[in-house]
């Protein structure tokens, strides 16, 4: 097929159908351009994933909530009319004690918050001051996540190129002026270097409150709450959602995998195709200039445009061959940050856990604080530990979690008819657990697999005393099931880490931060690209507008 | 009746006595009141025990910028600068388990090649991308602060030319400065080299006098502030002043009293005078008032505008924003009286010349993590990181013959000690003898070496020298309380009093023997007269 001179079939091909994969190529198809995905597994959607844990009981395999996904997208991709339910609890995050103390709990709305923080501290369980300075937070947080989501919408500029440059420093002049103007913890340059311990610090006196906000600076990354830069993972947390300091808790109905199929279907209803099954094993070139892929099967699909989903170091270091990209890009790719510290934890339980903080409230009331996001970091020193054990490659003695139960917002994950122990299971609990090392010091992840579904059960069992007895069934995913199973380098689900190094235009290598690989017509749609991990659908969105601008010149059509 | 000078100077350590001379270069009555006995603040040498003369804090001079040596003819006011050369790493006690870089070019590569091939070809590379990374932020040094945020078409144009210069770099120095700015030191070297001690000493320079970890982003730009230092033009060299870093204020106070500067000794201010929101003058401990058209505080941003000032003369929001700033001091410095010098083991008897240099305790990236490990929990490093030198080798006037001093500069030793751990005053000795048992796992003889020790906890630092919590940059080197945020967002060397500046390392661009705070805000607080904003007493 390759090199006859016959027209491609394709325009663009798509490696992999993660949910970027799929948003990017939806976008193309919309345009007009003849688009196929390839998906390795036989599931569209990559990390936003739903699995059967026992038959009929399905769990958010990996993620677990949506609250980030770009509106835009959703809209213009029809996702709803596409089956995309989308279930918002009013709680957003409850945060569990371990001495039966009441937690803390957020709400949507932030007057039920700001009146249950209220009683908290007449109770003494949180400083009087703290209530205040939730609203003021809360204030800082919506105002500094509405500007860096103005960033985070955007291209970045190429700041390798003068004029540009100049353009940069208005905009973050502009935006350091906007974001001041809202609030007086100074802006967003202020903000985002700080490590998030110190920021709630700033905020907070209360330890409880302060941790269950830092947990979002910390999450899916393999770093610690006091590493400056980590204000910057809770901002863009905060970004482009209303969430402010009580986060969002969005979940799918049917779990996460549903949004997959949704963004399957809409780059079918568009015209293109998503073949799954399909794994690619590289990009075809000629000189500078890709032309297709070559799939594991030996098949070659030509097409003027290669757009990679996957990682950067997996795109550039092992779809492409070395002299493609020359000695000092090699060196840089093999550079970037990639250590995984996530793990994951599903649980199939027969009944709904009594955690010690919610001990004797009826079990309505225990519903209604369960539904969202259940934080496990009763102090910043929890998440500090849990960190530190894992940077030098062991496991921690008690990780950082969060959890949901989405059984409690929606009985359709499980099906009817269970039987056996399948038919015991009435809710499901989807854990993220950090942090669980990529490389391990001791021992391999086969091995230890069962060591870390017992140690999140330990801990669970400190909040929630009994919930070893209600597990039917446990699916333990490691940060090397993460990279095998999901490709991701290292096991990092945001694809690269997200520090500040490989970040905004430089994410994921400087010079490289507008989606564009050294490849004319090879492109990165995925989390290792601006504005970065989680399921958002802003790097796959924002790639297709490159693609299609850069399609509109007519330079791609030249091998066609 | 008090007396008048255009301007007082509250602090005489290195920066303020920069400030000092050169405003009274410009012709203004200036008269500097330092709180202790002795000139210098932190840059001072002192004869702590009969013979033996310490650079009681800081211990060797590289960052001080060649244009103040110049232009306040430092070298006939007395500096002379010797060089220090090479860094020992010792990693065991076995012949042979060291890394040892030495300035001849030579016998560095041999030495690299000993552990790396990869990293001594690597090695040349690196030290140019840093050179070349120094030059680039040079200009940001001896101007000030480049001004994001605000309508300011002076802050923005800044930016602009900031953006302009960055653009003009090729891409291998533009990803090294965006990395420097964001990184973890032990990351960034990691890139260029395999050899484990090497890594090590190499990120160990992005923790000194920080509460950072080489792992915790941001530590490569504390490692890049540390390659900003020339000696003679060449960056990155290392020299001990004659006589002790002592002798840099010294020449620096020559200059100033040259210039007519009044240099006044134990002369504690009490209280910054404000009238109308505007400064006017100093109050002594002893009562006795000073005014002044312009006061200039080389005390930190905290002393200066919370201990000094009035309570109540700051608006709420702009004391909540000197609250805010982070000193979390973590260094120690201990400095022996040494019989005679200590023998490090992994070299081979009778080896002298890396006396002449540096001894860096920093064998792996993990040593100097599990560091910072414990003083995160209050605690100082059980097997601390210690970048140590002999300055009585290199220069024999601060012992008596046939003896030593030994400077060590020690992390971790955090300001907050874990409760269980009682103050630091408790816990003074014990400091000093896990920093004296850490050498000792390389040079065991250590032990019958020492004559007399003295051990600066930061509680210490902050007693002695006046700086909070003793951090000894007078404030964290991170990102966020750099450039425009050093130390109050936008606000440069003023503060929120008119009349009111900083002049020391709290000011951009932070701490070390620079004397570049000194020098930019005396720059502004002349050119602010200029433009009609300061009122010229005389």
């Amino acid at each position: 097929m390759s090199g006859n001179g016959s027209p491609s079939t394709y325009d663009a091909i798509v490696i992999g159908g993660g949910h970027n994969g799929l948003t990017c190529a939806a976008f193309l198809a919309r345009d007009g351009l003849r688009v196929l995905v390839l998906e390795k597994s036989e599931q569209p959607g990559g990390m936003a994933a739903t699995s059967e844990i026992l038959p009929s009981v399905r769990v958010p395999t990996l993620a677990h909530t949506v609250g980030r996904l770009r509106p835009k997208v959703a809209r213009e991709l029809r996702l709803r009319e596409h089956g995309l339910a989308l279930l918002g609890p009013e709680v957003r995050a409850f945060a569990p004690s371990l001495d039966g103390s009441p937690g803390v709990t957020l709400w949507a709305d932030i007057s039920r918050t700001v009146n249950e923080l209220t009683g908290l501290a007449g109770r003494g369980v949180i400083p009087l001051r703290d209530v205040a300075a939730y609203a003021d937070a809360d204030r800082q947080l919506l105002a500094l996540g509405s500007g860096l989501g103005a960033l985070m919408g955007r291209v970045p500029p190429d700041i390798g190129h003068p004029s540009l440059a100049d353009a940069l420093a208005g905009v973050l002049s502009g935006l350091e002026a906007g974001s001041r103007a809202h609030s007086e913890g100074g802006g967003l340059l202020r903000v985002l270097p700080m490590a998030v311990s110190d920021l709630v610090g700033e905020w907070f006196e209360s330890d409880a409150l302060g941790a269950l906000v830092a947990a979002r600076g910390v999450q899916y990354t393999s770093f610690g709450p006091l590493m400056p830069g980590t204000a910057q993972v809770l901002v863009a947390d905060a970004a482009g959602h209303g969430g402010g300091i009580a986060g969002q808790s969005v979940m799918v109905r049917g779990g996460p995998g549903v949004l997959g199929a949704a963004l399957a279907t809409a780059v079918e209803a568009a015209g293109g195709e998503v073949r799954l099954g399909a794994e690619v094993a590289r990009v075809t070139r000629t000189g500078d200039r890709a032309t297709g892929v070559v799939l594991a099967s030996g098949d070659e699909l030509d097409a003027s445009i290669v757009v990679s989903g996957l990682d950067p170091k997996r795109t550039l270091l092992d779809l492409l061959e070395p002299e493609a990209l020359g000695p000092r890009l090699s060196w840089r790719a093999s550079n970037i940050r990639t250590h995984g510290a996530t793990a994951k934890v599903n649980l199939a339980l027969s009944g709904l856990p009594t955690f010690s903080s919610l001990a004797g409230a009826s079990s309505e009331e225990q519903a209604a604080r369960l539904r969202g996001r259940i934080v496990f970091a009763p102090d910043v020193d929890w998440l500090e530990r849990a960190t530190r054990a894992a940077k030098h490659g062991r496991l921690p003695e008690a990780p950082y979690m969060e959890a949901t139960i989405p059984t409690l917002l929606d009985r359709t994950l499980l099906g009817e008819g269970r039987k056996g122990e399948a038919g015991r299971v009435e809710q499901v609990m989807s854990v993220i657990v950090q942090a669980a090392p990529y490389e391990l010091r001791d021992g391999s992840w086969e091995e230890r697999r069962g060591e870390l579904g017992d140690l999140v059960l330990e801990t669970l069992e400190r909040f929630a005393p009994g919930i070893g007895e209600l597990a039917v069934e446990r699916q333990v995913i490691t940060p090397l099931d993460i990279e095998r199973d999901w490709g991701a380098t290292g096991g990092h689900p945001l694809h690269v880490e997200a520090g500040l190094d490989q970040w905004f235009a430089w994410r994921p290598l400087h010079g490289y931060g507008r989606y564009r690989m050294p490849l004319a017509g090879l492109y990165l749609c995925g989390s290792g690209a601006h504005p970065g991990g989680g399921l958002t659908g802003g790097p796959g969105m924002l790639a297709a507008q490159e693609i299609l601008a850069d399609w509109s010149t007519g330079r791609l059509r030249a091998s066609a | 009746m008090a007396e008048r000078y255009d301007a007082v100077v509250i602090g005489g350590g290195h920066n303020g006595l920069t400030a000092a001379a050169y405003l009274a270069r410009a012709g203004w009555s200036v008269i500097v009141l330092e709180r202790r006995e002795v000139l210098g603040g932190a840059t001072v040498t002192e004869e702590v025990f009969p013979g033996f003369k310490f650079s009681v804090a800081s211990y060797v001079v590289s960052l001080l910028r060649p244009d103040i040596i110049r232009d306040l003819e430092l070298a006939r006011h007395g500096l002379q600068v010797l060089p220090v050369d090479g860094t020992l790493t010792p990693v065991g006690q076995g012949e042979g388990e060291y890394l040892w870089r030495v300035d001849d070019h030579g016998r560095k590569v041999r030495e690299l090649r000993r552990w790396s091939k990869a990293d001594a070809e690597a090695y040349d590379e690196y030290s140019l991308l840093m050179s070349e990374m120094a030059r680039f932020v040079k200009p940001m040094l001896d101007e000030g602060p480049p001004r994001a945020g605000g309508f300011d078409p002076r802050g923005m144009l800044g930016m602009a030319t900031l953006a302009r210069r960055f653009a003009a770099l090729p891409e291998p120095q533009q990803t090294a400065f965006i990395q420097l700015l964001t990184m973890p030191s032990a990351d960034f070297v990691s890139q260029w080299f395999e050899t484990e001690p090497l890594r090590a000493t190499l990120a160990a320079s992005g923790i000194i006098g920080t509460f950072l970890s080489v792992r915790s982003p941001g530590s490569a730009y504390v490692l890049l502030h540390h390659y900003m230092g020339e000696v003679d033009g060449e960056y990155r060299a290392w020299g001990l002043p004659r006589g002790g870093t002592g002798a840099i204020s010294g020449a620096i106070a020559a200059a100033a009293r040259e210039a007519g500067a009044e240099l006044r000794t134990d002369a504690p201010v009490a209280r910054v005078n404000v009238r109308d929101g505007r400064a006017t003058g100093v109050t002594l401990a002893s009562g006795d008032e000073i005014e002044a058209g312009a006061v200039l505080s080389s005390a930190d941003v905290r002393r200066t505008l919370v201990d000094l000032l009035e309570p109540g003369t700051l608006a709420s929001e702009d004391e909540a924003a000197v609250r805010r700033f982070q000193f979390r001091g973590s260094s120690g410095k201990v400095n022996f009286a040494l019989s005679r010098l200590p023998t490090f083991k992994c070299l081979p008897p009778g080896t002298t010349d890396h006396y002449r240099g540096m001894v860096s305790l920093s064998p792996s990236i993990d040593y100097l993590d599990r560091a910072y490990d414990d003083a995160v929990d209050g605690r100082f490093s059980t097997r601390p990181y210690v970048d140590m030198g002999f300055p009585s080798v290199i220069d024999p006037s601060v012992a008596p013959p046939g003896k030593h001093v030994m400077a060590c500069f020690v992390q971790y030793a955090p300001f907050r000690l874990a409760p269980e751990l009682g103050t630091w005053e408790d816990q003074r000795e014990a400091f000093g003898d896990a920093v004296q048992n850490a050498i000792a796992e390389y040079a065991p003889d250590i032990h019958d070496c020492v004559l007399h020790r003295q051990v600066l906890t930061p509680w210490d630092i902050e007693q002695r020298f006046g700086l909070s919590e003793g951090n000894i940059f007078q404030g964290e080197l991170l990102l966020e309380q750099l450039f425009n945020n050093r130390p109050l967002p936008g606000a440069g060397y003023r503060t929120p009093v008119k009349n009111l500046w900083l002049c020391g390392s709290s000011a951009h661009p932070g701490g070390a023997i620079s004397g570049a705070p000194g020098r930019n805000a005396a720059r502004e607080v002349l050119g602010s007269v200029g433009r009609g904003r300061q009122e010229k007493v005389a």
